[in-house]
């Protein structure tokens, strides 16, 4: 109930036409970025934050979650039209959105896709209300010991999980971010570490100019680099840019699952909307009655794509604001954007700014509403927004990406800094690194830093309770668990035990 | 060699077991604040010790699955690639086929953007780097796509224009929207 309170207060208080008029510009913008091969959410909200540090703390906040969630959203765009996912987190809309635009009901398509989206950020903003107070209370109990776990895991299961076919280069890339994060002033006695007798490192690496070079100048790299994509070109006499509420009604269940998977994918630290997007896709797959039509161009498939990479944005929030650990990128560029706007997000939120997360509920309400006008109605628009070239748009895009994190802090070092990570997020891409876990460990960094020494300096150099206390336990096995499971003998020997042990007690029920 | 590769792995395995030797040392090495008698496990060292090893271990461990990884890797491509062609038919049945890359493309638009953000920026004023930028990369990029003498110099005409238009409007957007000392 005081939930509900606190977020209609929310609701008064941001309604306002200066907050509309914000809403509607960066959503608009959001699905533009989004749309286009190349530009991706973490680099819009990368970019973003640097145009938006003379705003007040709510219009900023509020710009950059409409840019989040429209640029999620807008990848379907190019997953459907041109069968390249216009951000990472849109791959699995392109398995049966590209078939469905093929056989000519692109328009029919976008317009799942737009109501699979705003239903499934519905979901998420739901369990942020109803998640986010409890675990920010939960972890007022977290001291040195729980907190070094806890960036332990989130660098462990984010490269486990975002690495692919090897775990190995998840976990590389976070130890590289982890070791960025080791540059400059270290937090408890102020002294100075690998500065290399450059001044400008006293301070540590930024992430901003990190962010904005290893996801947006890598990018322009990338998309200068790749042939040009054509866009499909067959609108179907069939075709509407309406969803059937029948088609919604049928798909209940599986938005609703894909919701509850996205959001759940969204709190795991650093993971992302890509695997929020595949897990539901492959669990409405297993439970599908059309699992034929999965990959042909089934609608059931791009509901529960959209559905899961929209409700990890909610999702990515929930630790993001209660815990200072981003459960996606673009939430790690926004947990600096929050810094930058006064708010210091962590367990002491519910403390200091309770009525924040409300805030950023409404936000999302906004931007889920907006999202869902400008997806019905502005269709056609974007079909043509995809048509832009490239020529025009990345010399653009790139003089952003060096005016960006130089207005943030009026020095040059910083265009270094975004160039050195550029070309080191273009080359570490083409390896097969994931970008994820190399983000975590930059703003993981220091938290690990300050709570091992701290809780070594607490135990007198003791490592026992770390090892003991309740919560630093769950941590401690559940991290076992996720590296041994990535070890392909391990994986081996436990599926044969499984199966060894599921055909002895189908043996035993044959000879009861 | 491309960078998607088992000797592409093995080589950035040897550099990154380096990176963390020298992540060790330095930690060693650093400075313990003996002198202002500081508890001996919180000295500055210890994390960047701990993150050298773990580099190590990895590096070492991408050294030695480099082989299994990349043959693992290509058998899981070529089911994925048999699935989905399996379930397409027409001209358009390779949706996961990788899309044709220019290296020629990829060392301009590296070299240049490199060029203009460390070197013109700082050198000229904001908006002429900017408008020299984007005109010429601009220009670079339509070139091929000309037929004849006039359509080049439709080109080039169309490339000055949107780079004075673009980079006089975001430098205006700086300097004046957000009151940015620009360099």
């Amino acid at each position: 109930m005081d939930g509900l309170l606190a977020l209609s207060q929310a609701f008064q208080q941001m309604a306002t036409g200066e907050m509309l008029f914000h809403v509607m510009w960066a959503t608009l913008l959001g699905i533009f970025v989004g749309s286009l091969p190349g530009l991706t959410a973490t680099m819009g909200v990368a970019l973003l934050t640097t145009l938006t540090y003379t705003l007040d703390r709510d219009a900023a906040i509020t710009v950059l979650i409409c840019m989040y969630v429209g640029a999620i959203y807008g990848g379907s765009r190019s997953a459907i039209l041109l069968n390249i996912p216009g951000t990472p987190a849109s791959a699995a809309t392109a398995l049966d959105g590209y078939p469905l635009a093929q056989s000519g009901r692109a328009g029919y398509a976008m317009a799942l896709a737009t109501a699979g989206s705003a239903l499934g950020t519905m979901v998420g903003i739901l369990l942020l209300v109803l998640l986010a107070p409890p675990l920010a209370e939960a972890a007022l109990n977290f001291g040195s010991f729980e907190f070094f776990w806890l960036a332990v895991f989130g660098i462990v299961i984010s490269g486990q999980l975002t690495g692919g076919i090897s775990p190995l280069k998840g976990y590389i890339a976070g130890l590289i971010g982890l070791m960025v994060a080791m540059i400059g002033s270290e937090g408890i006695h102020a002294h100075i570490r690998f500065n290399f007798d450059m001044p400008e490192l006293n301070g540590g690496i930024g992430l901003i100019p990190a962010m904005v070079g290893a996801f947006g100048f890598a990018e322009v790299l990338t998309v200068m680099w790749r042939a040009k994509a054509n866009v499909v070109n067959t609108t179907g006499e069939r075709d509407r840019i309406l969803p059937k509420l029948v088609d919604l009604w049928r798909y209940k269940f599986t938005i609703a699952r894909s919701g509850v998977i996205g959001t759940l994918v969204g709190i795991i630290p650093g993971v992302g909307e890509d695997i929020g997007a595949w897990a539901s896709y492959a669990a409405a797959r297993r439970t599908s009655k059309e699992r034929a039509q999965f990959g042909k161009g089934s609608y059931e498939g791009l509901t529960a794509a959209e559905t899961g990479n929209s409700a990890v944005v909610p999702g990515a929030l929930i630790p993001a604001l209660t815990l200072a650990v981003p459960g996606s990128a673009p939430a790690a560029v926004l947990i600096a954007a929050l810094f930058i706007h006064g708010v210091r997000p962590g367990p002491m939120i519910m403390i200091e700014q309770p009525e924040f997360i409300y805030s950023v509920a409404v936000m999302l309400i906004f931007a889920t509403i907006a999202i869902a006008v400008f997806g019905l109605f502005l269709t056609r628009v974007f079909i043509l927004v995809l048509k832009v070239p490239r020529e025009i748009l990345m010399p653009l895009v790139f003089t952003l990406c060096v005016i960006g994190p130089y207005a943030l802090t009026q020095r040059t070092f910083e265009i270094w800094v975004m160039v050195v990570f550029g070309l080191l997020g273009f080359v570490l891409r083409q390896m097969n690194y994931p970008m994820a876990p190399l983000v975590l460990g930059i703003i993981l960094g220091a938290l690990l830093d300050k709570s091992l020494r701290r809780g070594l300096t607490l135990s007198d150099g003791d490592l026992t309770p770390f090892f003991t206390r309740p919560i630093s336990a769950v941590f401690v096995a559940v991290i076992v668990a996720s590296i041994a499971l990535g070890v392909p003998a391990v994986r081996n020997a436990i599926s044969r035990t499984l199966d060894r042990l599921l055909k002895r007690e189908a043996e035993r029920s044959t000879d009861g | 060699m491309t960078l998607d590769s088992a000797t592409a792995d093995r080589w950035t395995s040897i550099v990154l077991f380096a990176v963390g030797l020298a992540m060790l040392v330095g930690g060693y090495t650093m400075d313990r604040l003996e002198i202002r008698q500081i508890h001996p496990a919180s000295i500055p060292g210890l994390v960047p010790m701990i993150l050298g090893l773990a580099m190590m271990l990895c590096a070492a461990l991408l050294f030695l699955s480099a082989r299994s990884t990349h043959m693992a890797s290509k058998a899981q491509l070529a089911d994925a690639t048999g699935s989905s062609t399996a379930t397409q038919t027409g001209k358009d049945a390779e949706p996961t086929a990788p899309r044709a890359t220019s290296n020629r493309d990829l060392f301009f638009a590296a070299s240049y953007s490199v060029v203009y953000a460390l070197a013109l920026v700082g050198s000229l004023p904001f908006a002429q780097a900017t408008a020299i930028y984007i005109a010429v990369f601009y220009t670079h990029f339509t070139w091929q796509n000309a037929s004849n003498p006039t359509d080049h110099l439709k080109r080039i005409a169309f490339g000055i224009c949107f780079g004075i238009i673009g980079a006089y409007a975001i430098a205006s957007l700086f300097q004046y929207g957000f009151l940015v000392r620009l360099p």
